[in-house]
């Protein structure tokens, strides 16, 4: 069986053979555990993989996103950096009023995408593939605007917001109709939506500006026989219930920062959980026995025949060894004789 | 017209807030009694709701600024009729950590509860906290980290306060933090939402 198989097969509950696996690492991991970081690639491959952009036009940036000092991102947003290995964040906003917004300029590179190099890289692959979609329209807006700037927008509701809204939006359509023309399974969008004990903006507001957004990438996504993931940091649990009437195939969240029995009491054979471990404790400073417990618990809550895969972020402060135990533990609760 | 300024603050509306704010004044009320039972009963309302997720981050900030544009007006009058802050309260995010809603959030809100706020930004090395208690007399030092690996700076900052001999309590938070970590490390302080952290340092600093 392939990995793909495994995937698809947890995606539509089919009982696979075991559950797939894919492991997140920030580039804190590779340079605070470069030797660990290879050996636990190794011993556990990803099932599930990204393809390469495969631009033929590099997209216009400057600087190192990853490095201390500015990095500007290809829609021109400006990030001020203090440390290596994790990402900076907007002082001066690209938008600090609206004026800007005839000139803003979309990241055109990004739809000059190889497209025979990535059905190549699929068909090479026995791996699962994800598109190297980008869309994440609230986390650009706030990049753009500035977070608070942003907040104050979606409370105010200026003409300039919905006008900014379409266009983001807009090229984040054109990207996902581009790459679900493509042989990847499927195609990718994320948006951090939660702080940690509740949603960062209210639900009513996020479904009436936001939920249209990514009903339409799932629309694009199934109306080309591709799977929707979804990623959304933060307790997110007042729109599940959304997530899942829009049809989104697999959800990346912080389940940990949730009830993870409730979530599996209400949304479990519903859609498939892309994972998570908390890395905000348990990762970081729990031990490997209480890290297999909390697998033990994710399974327990959420596995129906699938509907979980086996997926942790190595990402600050996460020690290897909770990282292996992750694995170690979904691999121990199905082998196929059990 | 004080429970009318309430219900425009939480609303978000700046223009209503000042014209009530004037006509307070005109009509005579003491700016600090506006204060204390028009703004601050305001905050407090908006601060309990954040906390049961009723209202959000862009509600919070809309009512924030309009609490700022109140006290705006407020500010000369409270400083004539010689109105003390509830205190002076040093916040900032700790060193590596960028992270500056739920900061910023916390300052808001203990600005709206009559705190005098210095405001250190994000990235704050432990120097900085002490440099500006000393200079500012602050009551309260506060720290925001969201990151585990940030988080381990807090340590450093109470450490720094006490080899220093400053005699300024230290309060914590931030989405990782917890009372026990708070406990471990020697704060004096933590709450888990902004509302909360009013609560806490009000209550840190009348101890004192
Ligand atoms: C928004 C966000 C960002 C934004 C920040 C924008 C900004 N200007 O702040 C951006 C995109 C820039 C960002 C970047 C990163 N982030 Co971030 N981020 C978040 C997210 C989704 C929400 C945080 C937030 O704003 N919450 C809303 C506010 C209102 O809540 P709050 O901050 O918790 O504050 C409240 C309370 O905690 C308390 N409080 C806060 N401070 C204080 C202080 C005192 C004294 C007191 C008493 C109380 C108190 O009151 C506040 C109001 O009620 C969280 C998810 C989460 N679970 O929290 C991740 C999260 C914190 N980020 C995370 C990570 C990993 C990062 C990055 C490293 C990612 C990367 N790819 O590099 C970078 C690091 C940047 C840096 N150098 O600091 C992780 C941390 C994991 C860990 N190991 O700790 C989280 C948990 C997400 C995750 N699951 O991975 N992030």
């Amino acid at each position: 069986m392939t990995s793909r198989e495994l995937v698809v097969d947890t995606l539509e509950f089919r009982g696979p053979a075991r559950v797939p696996r894919q492991l997140w690492t920030l580039p804190w991991a590779e340079m605070t555990w470069p030797a660990e970081l290879a050996a636990l690639r190794a011993r556990f491959p990803d099932d599930i993989v990204s393809s390469p952009a495969f631009l033929r036009e590099p997209p216009r940036t400057e600087g190192e996103e990853y490095e201390p000092g500015v990095f500007v991102d290809e829609w021109g947003c400006r990030f001020e950096n203090a440390q290596r290995g994790i990402i900076g964040q907007v002082k001066e906003p690209r938008l600090r009023d609206w004026s800007g917004l005839d000139g803003l300029r979309v990241p055109r590179e990004r739809l000059t995408v190889d497209l025979a190099e990535v059905d190549g890289f699929c068909a090479a692959s026995g791996a699962f593939v994800l598109a190297k979609t980008g869309a994440r329209p609230f986390e650009l807006l706030q990049s753009l605007r500035g977070p608070e700037n942003l907040y104050v927008d979606l409370a105010e509701r200026p003409k300039g917001l919905f006008r900014l809204i379409d266009a983001v939006h807009a090229f984040f359509r054109e990207e996902m109709e581009l790459w679900a023309s493509t042989e990847v399974d499927a195609l990718v969008f994320a948006d951090d939506w939660g702080g940690q004990t509740g949603l960062l903006v209210a639900p009513g507001l996020w479904r009436e500006l936001f939920k249209p957004l990514y009903r339409e990438y799932v629309e694009i996504a199934h109306r080309n026989g591709k799977y929707a993931f979804m990623h959304s940091d933060g307790h997110i649990a007042a729109i599940l219930p959304d997530l899942v009437e829009i049809g989104l195939d697999a959800l990346n969240a912080q389940i940990f920062c949730m009830d993870v029995a409730e979530i599996g009491r209400r949304f479990a054979g519903k859609l498939t959980f892309w994972g998570e471990v908390d890395r905000q404790r348990l990762l970081p400073s729990g031990t490997p026995a209480e890290v297999a417990a909390a697998v033990g618990e994710v399974h327990r809550a959420l596995w129906r025949g699938g509907g979980a895969i086996a997926q942790c972020e190595f990402g600050p402060g996460a020690r290897p060894e909770n990282v292996a135990a992750v694995f170690e533990a979904w691999e121990a609760l199905t082998r196929p004789a059990m | 017209m004080l429970a009318a300024m309430q219900e425009a603050l939480i609303a978000g509306k700046k223009a209503e807030v000042e014209s009530l704010v004037d006509g307070a004044l005109a009509g005579g009320v003491a700016a600090a009694r506006i204060l204390d039972e028009g703004l601050i009963p305001g905050m407090e309302r908006l601060g309990e709701q954040f906390k049961r997720n009723e209202v959000f981050i862009p509600e919070v900030l809309v009512a924030a600024r309009a609490m700022q544009a109140g006290l705006a007006k407020l500010e000369p009058h409270l400083a004539k009729a010689g109105v003390k802050p509830r205190g002076i309260v040093v916040i900032g995010t700790v060193k590596g950590d960028l992270h500056d809603i739920g900061k910023n959030l916390v300052a808001m809100m203990l600005r709206g509860n009559g705190f005098k706020i210095v405001d250190l930004g994000v990235d704050v090395a432990p120097e900085k906290y002490l440099d500006a208690a000393r200079a500012s007399g602050a009551g309260a030092i506060a720290l925001s980290a969201l990151l585990t690996t940030t988080m381990v700076q807090m340590k450093n900052v109470v450490e720094a306060v006490k080899k220093a001999g400053l005699a300024v309590p230290v309060v914590v938070g931030g989405a990782p933090v917890t009372r026990d970590y708070a406990d471990r490390i020697g704060a004096d302080g933590f709450a888990p939402d902004a509302a909360s952290a009013v609560e806490e340092i009000g209550r840190i600093i009348a101890a004192r």
